[in-house]
């Protein structure tokens, strides 16, 4: 039995999801249609992708914030320059832009030694006041609308250039985390940043490369962003970094590092979206949206906080101390 | 006596490292009084209206909602709970309810169910973070969503406006010619810094923040005093929102964005550190102030608002990167 429960606690986030779109299908009319499941797919793609660059950095122990306005800079930047050098080259450099971002955010927290969490605040400002900056407060709009409406187009029933992106990326990215050495070098760093650098593992460097990467990451959610509705604006993605935290925390990464997975962020963000799809097409009020998905959150938060912890006593030290004659008496 | 004599005699022994040190020392003390010396003596020669009590006045009341909830959140920083960033959430259950209960209750005690719901709010979080041992950054997140969504569904997710005029005046009104909003806020902060400083719970505070497993150990109550921190934090805000509320005669839900960065910005600009156990309430109120200041100054001169947002994401950076080279050095 105890395994069992560890079997479905190991599991949560994937039964979670079956539970999640077993019972949507159940409830909402045509929920389960491919139409359906690649809008709300190609959503999730959006916060799918600064999430996977969010879990690496978590992983390594620290925390981007500042996701959200270099997913709205990078837009702007990808839109602004279409005139001038083209859409696909302008595309590039606004990931650039989120690459160099991440790269600012890394040399400032390696560097000055700060806390991330603070130093993103700070930084999500500036990107942000840069974005306003640059387009005047207003959005901006790209130059080929048909180019926008072949990115946004659905292949195989199912999947459009973004989600299958996001999907391609966080699987390799599972690959890189549990099968490469500087991918478990991450969780080394995350667990305990002094042993790791005793232990000859460049934590400056994998904590510099992981900011770069959920830059780079936030970069290409928002050129495509920007791409597929032909707009950037300064106030694209500001509600994005509570919703990306939430999706990386429901699969299962710790906030305190050392612990996550990709494919569990995929569950998280499938998750996320299952849910909002579901009670948007049930017109659920928007707050009590919130409500729920708010409660999930919280709720397997404490639930991984109570199984971690009880892991600990019940399983490692209680063992040891049944198991010794002297502490039970002698009767063994 | 002897002791303190013999550790200057030390430190004064290597004349490269004292000078040094003395140097960043006063620096660390007198910094922020000679920066917002500095940005007065600036503001007055740049703007005729700046050195003016009709304009101080106006930062004075300005900063006074924001202000109380400095007081609370410098409780967080200090225990060392990094951020409460469900002040957006207490902000709007305060306003809402106050605004929202007044025709059922009558405005003062709508303000003290308002802000007690606040309170409330303030436990739960208190409870996952101090009891349970869950992040602060998704415990808040994750209730702040909740507890939002809550106060909507209860006024059924309208903007709510103010029935009861006389209790507007009174907020808005003159006691002994001073604003009572800016006689609410130096009250809290009183009362906020006669804790923090005098009292046993202060320094149960300050210890739990410094060495959480040290205070422990020397029996100090943690769980309660970081769970208390958080209550705080949202009493605070409740009042604060409270009062918003009534000032503006009208609250929306999202009424309180943005004012848990402005407070946290406030707090370590202050030089409170956000890894805890250091930090006043004056000190964080030195910060609001020169923040209030600086960005007075910018909008007298003229300043973009994209700007002021760069402006005060590099002030943050700073103020952090500050912080760390003190503790290096171990001063602050």
């Amino acid at each position: 039995m105890p395994r069992m429960i560890a079997l479905v606690l190991k599991h949560r986030v994937a039964i979670i999801l079956a539970l999640t779109l077993t019972i949507s299908g159940l409830i909402v009319p045509g929920y389960l249609s491919g139409t359906t499941l690649s809008l709300g797919l190609d959503r999730a793609a959006a916060i799918g992708l600064i999430a996977t660059g969010l879990t690496v950095l978590l992983i390594a122990g620290q925390i981007d914030l500042s996701g959200g306005a270099i997913f709205a800079l990078a837009g702007i930047v990808s839109v602004i320059l279409q005139p001038s050098i083209g859409i696909l080259p302008a595309a590039f450099v606004g990931v650039l832009v989120g690459g160099l971002s991440g790269a600012i955010n890394g040399l400032l927290v390696v560097g000055l030694k700060v806390n991330s969490l603070v130093l993103t605040l700070a930084t999500m400002l500036i990107f942000r006041a840069v974005a306003h900056w640059i387009t005047n407060s207003q959005p901006v709009s790209g130059i080929d609308i048909m180019f926008s409406l072949a990115m946004a187009q659905i292949y195989l029933d199912i999947f459009s250039i973004r989600s299958t992106l996001f999907i391609v990326l966080i699987v390799l990215l599972h690959v890189w985390l549990t099968r490469t050495i500087p991918g478990r070098n991450v969780f080394a760093v995350g667990s305990n940043p002094t042993a790791a650098e005793e232990s000859g593992i460049p934590a400056g460097r994998i904590i510099f490369f992981g900011f770069v990467f959920a830059g780079s990451l936030a970069g290409v959610a928002g050129v495509l962003q920007s791409l597929v509705t032909n707009t950037g604006s300064p106030v694209f993605g500001s509600e994005l970094t509570v919703a990306v935290i939430a999706a990386v925390v429901v699969g299962g990464t710790r906030l305190e590092g050392g612990r996550g997975s990709a494919l569990g962020t995929l569950g998280g963000v499938l998750i996320m979206a299952a849910l909002t799809m579901a009670m948007e097409f049930q017109s659920v009020p928007a707050y009590i949206q919130q409500v729920v998905s708010g409660l999930i959150l919280i709720l397997l938060v404490v639930l991984d906080r109570t199984v971690h912890t009880r892991g600990r006593t019940a399983g490692a030290i209680p063992l040891l101390v049944t198991k010794n004659p002297i502490t039970t008496g002698g009767k063994t | 006596m002897s002791e303190i004599a013999s550790e200057t005699d030390r430190d004064s022994s290597s004349e490269r490292f004292a000078r040094g040190s003395r140097l960043v020392d006063l620096l660390s003390k007198t910094g922020l009084s000679l920066a917002i010396v500095t940005v007065i003596l600036y503001g007055s020669f740049s703007s005729p209206v700046f050195f003016t009590a009709g304009n101080f006045l106006n930062i004075l009341t300005s900063m006074s909602i924001i202000g109380i909830v400095v007081v609370g959140m410098t409780f967080v920083l200090v225990v060392g709970g990094l951020a409460d960033l469900s002040v957006p959430a207490t902000i709007a259950c305060g306003a809402i309810l106050s605004l929202g209960l007044q025709p059922i209750i009558g405005p003062v005690p709508a303000f003290i169910v308002a802000v007690a719901l606040a309170g409330l709010i303030g436990s739960v979080n208190g409870a996952l973070v101090g009891y349970l041992g869950v992040n602060p950054i998704i415990a808040t997140l994750g209730i702040g969503t909740v507890a939002l969504g809550i106060v909507q569904a209860a006024v059924g997710g309208v903007i709510v406006y103010g029935a009861n005029p006389s209790s507007a005046e009174f907020v808005k009104g003159r006691l002994f010619g001073i604003p009572v909003v800016v006689l609410i806020f130096l009250i809290t902060a009183l009362i906020g810094h006669f804790i923090l400083s005098r009292s046993f719970w202060g320094r149960w505070t300050l210890a739990t923040g410094g060495n959480y497993s040290a205070a422990e150990a020397s029996a100090v109550p943690v769980k309660a005093v970081k769970a208390g921190a958080f209550v705080i934090t949202a009493l605070a805000a409740g009042i604060s929102g409270g009062l918003l509320g009534l000032t503006l005669q009208s609250a929306r839900p999202l009424i309180g964005q943005g004012y848990e960065f402005s407070a946290i910005t406030a707090v370590v600009v202050g030089g409170v550190s956000i890894m805890g156990g250091f930090g006043s309430v004056p000190r964080a109120i030195a910060g609001l102030i020169f923040v209030q200041l600086l960005t007075n100054v910018m909008v007298l001169e003229g300043v973009r608002t994209p700007v002021q947002g760069f402006v005060l994401g590099i002030l943050i950076a700073g103020a952090v990167g500050m912080d760390s080279a003190l503790r290096k050095r171990g001063i602050a």
